[in-house]
């Protein structure tokens, strides 16, 4: 296992923000969904070094990054890391700031950096632009050099929040290939609020509900939690989670007591997700 | 289109490709080339792939990753390694325009204390010390550090970093600082002694920043020296800030913050918390 975690807790000023996180994670890319506020981030920086966890046990890539500096480099020298939020330096080029972190990650030999950089460029396909200043890049462009940082070296265990954001349709479905191909050697861990990308992507999934697993397990039997509480009428169900405008036509709801007539649609993970969730994901989503 | 009615040999072709011919050979081959297409389609297999692959990926680097600062460059050629000078690039008071705002500044205390005739030391007090202080601050890198999100899940790592970064700082500012201070006025010992507290604000800075980040301890040194600088200016003798007594205070200070750091590395559990 990649990543083991076992009694995980973390809270910020007596709030708690996780609660009792046991989690073993190995190869494939694994799904985080949950509403704001779930313990998303918290989580993901805990796996990803950035924060120790107030609590519990961390194994990460078979070592203790809280027992000691050799212990704790030794558990880095095998992560990539997208933060939810990353500033970019205002004068550096795209490919300057790959190559600096490419230093940090320890790439001294120049050769093998300068290629290895030109590779993760080219896997989120930005090599066209590594002339280019960041800060002149668009939204989506920005999240992709973040993308291609956290790909350098093809680490063991990669930790993505929110790798999509900003991205477009065309743009998500390159990450989800570049995604998958990683997944066959290495763990992938990633959040994110967009319900197709789990389904389109992940092998299992991981929902947190309040700093708490409400569900873990994988993709398809999660869906399945979903059947027969899925219903596609011309009016909404009263007491339904959520309800909206099929494209097909006619209202599809989830949950809630299925009027007479009414006729149950195949589920998706969002479908499961809201079942899930209740209440707090409508809000979370808004 | 060719317009030559002859062609070069191959193995004239591979001799050339492979450095073998002289330059008057060389020179009349290459003439040829340029006008004969044909030729040009035969010299082209036989040059390497690599060998073209790797001047064309050095022309693109040079293009893409951008020059390093000066400072930088001519430090990698005292020796300085690569991938330390490209952390390097990246630190703001490394730049140009800050080091020469530093200097200038040192310059104009450093004046205003020999117009003084050594009755007015404290200008250059006042600013020398915190020329290396705030260096190090800026050092952090712009609005901190943009991705320090990142840094601190490096195997490099963030206190490294600093570490290095606060060195450069020292290596630049203090030889400078200290030249100056020999063209002062008053006893040739006000030279170096105003290093004791200049080198003991360095772990007071990291270890304060390490609680409030470096904006505000750099402003909080700031002002502890200035009030210091300017009390002992009234009715003191203009060398008090850096006479004996108060340099054992700065040390002691200095030490405490050092071990203050030490411990909370040690202690608390918290991933790179200190610095």
């Amino acid at each position: 296992m990649n990543v083991q975690l076992t009694g995980v807790a973390k809270s910020y000023g007596g709030t708690p923000a996780l609660q009792d996180i046991d989690l073993e994670i190995g190869t494939g890319v694994t799904g985080l969904l949950g509403p704001n506020g779930a313990g998303k981030t918290t989580l993901l920086r805990i796996i990803a070094t950035s924060i120790a966890p107030d609590r519990g046990k961390v194994r990460l890539l078979g070592h203790d990054p809280h027992r000691g500096h050799a212990e704790l480099v030794a558990a880095r020298r095998g992560l990539g890391y997208l933060p939810q939020e990353l500033g970019y330096p205002a004068d550096m080029s795209t490919f300057g700031f790959v190559e600096y972190l490419a230093v940090l990650k320890e790439w001294n030999d120049r050769r093998a950096r300068q290629q290895e950089v030109r590779r993760v460029l080219g896997l989120v396909d930005l090599a066209d632009l590594a002339g280019k200043r960041v800060s002149k890049l668009s939204g989506g462009q920005r999240r992709r050099v973040g993308l291609a940082q956290a790909l350098l070296g093809d680490p063991a265990l990669l930790v993505l929040d929110e790798p999509t954001t900003g991205l477009d349709p065309a743009q998500r479905a390159t990450l989800r290939r570049t995604l998958s191909v990683a997944a066959r050697q290495s763990s992938v861990l990633l959040s994110t609020h967009q319900t197709e990308d789990v389904a389109a992507v992940c092998d299992r999934v991981i929902v947190l509900v309040g700093g708490r697993v409400a569900h873990d397990g994988d993709v398809a039997g999660f869906v399945a939690s979903a059947r027969d509480r899925v219903w596609l009428h011309d009016r909404p169900v009263a007491d339904a989670v959520a309800t909206w405008r099929d494209p097909a036509g006619g209202v599809r709801s989830v949950g809630g007591t299925p009027p007479t007539g009414a006729q149950a649609a195949p589920p998706t993970v969002e479908d499961a997700y809201l079942l899930l969730v209740g209440p707090a994901a409508v809000e979370g989503a808004a | 289109m060719s317009t030559t009615t002859w062609h070069a040999d191959p193995n004239l072709l591979r001799a050339y490709v492979e450095g073998r011919l002289d330059a008057v050979l060389s020179a009349s081959l290459e003439r040829h080339v340029d006008a004969c297409a044909h030729c040009r389609s035969q010299i082209g297999p036989l040059v390497e792939v690599p060998v073209l692959e790797e001047a064309w990926s050095g022309i693109r680097t040079g293009i893409e990753s951008g020059r390093l600062p000066l400072l930088v460059r001519l430090a990698q050629r005292l020796g300085l390694p690569e991938p330390t000078g490209i952390l390097l690039a990246a630190t703001a008071s490394l730049r140009l325009t800050w080091l020469t705002g530093g200097l200038v500044t040192l310059c104009f205390v450093t004046l205003a204390s020999i117009l003084a005739d050594g009755a007015a030391l404290w200008p250059f007090l006042l600013v020398a010390p915190l020329v290396p202080v705030l260096g190090v601050a800026v050092s952090y890198g712009p609005a901190e550090e943009p991705f320090e999100a990142l840094t601190v899940t490096t195997p490099y790592g963030r206190a490294r970093l600093i570490m290095v970064r606060t060195l450069a700082v020292l290596t630049l500012t203090l030889p400078a600082a200290a030249l100056l201070g020999l063209t002062l006025p008053g006893p040739a010992w006000v030279a170096v002694a105003w290093l004791g507290p200049a080198l003991a604000m360095i772990p007071l800075l990291l270890a304060l920043a390490s609680l409030t980040g470096p904006r505000l301890a750099a402003s909080l040194l700031s002002l502890g020296w200035t009030g210091l600088v300017l009390f002992a200016a009234r009715d003191l003798p203009s060398t008090w800030p850096v006479e004996g007594t108060q340099q054992v205070a700065y040390l002691t200070l200095a030490l405490l913050a050092a071990a203050f750091l030490w411990v909370r590395s040690q202690r608390t559990q918290q991933i790179g918390v200190a610095l």
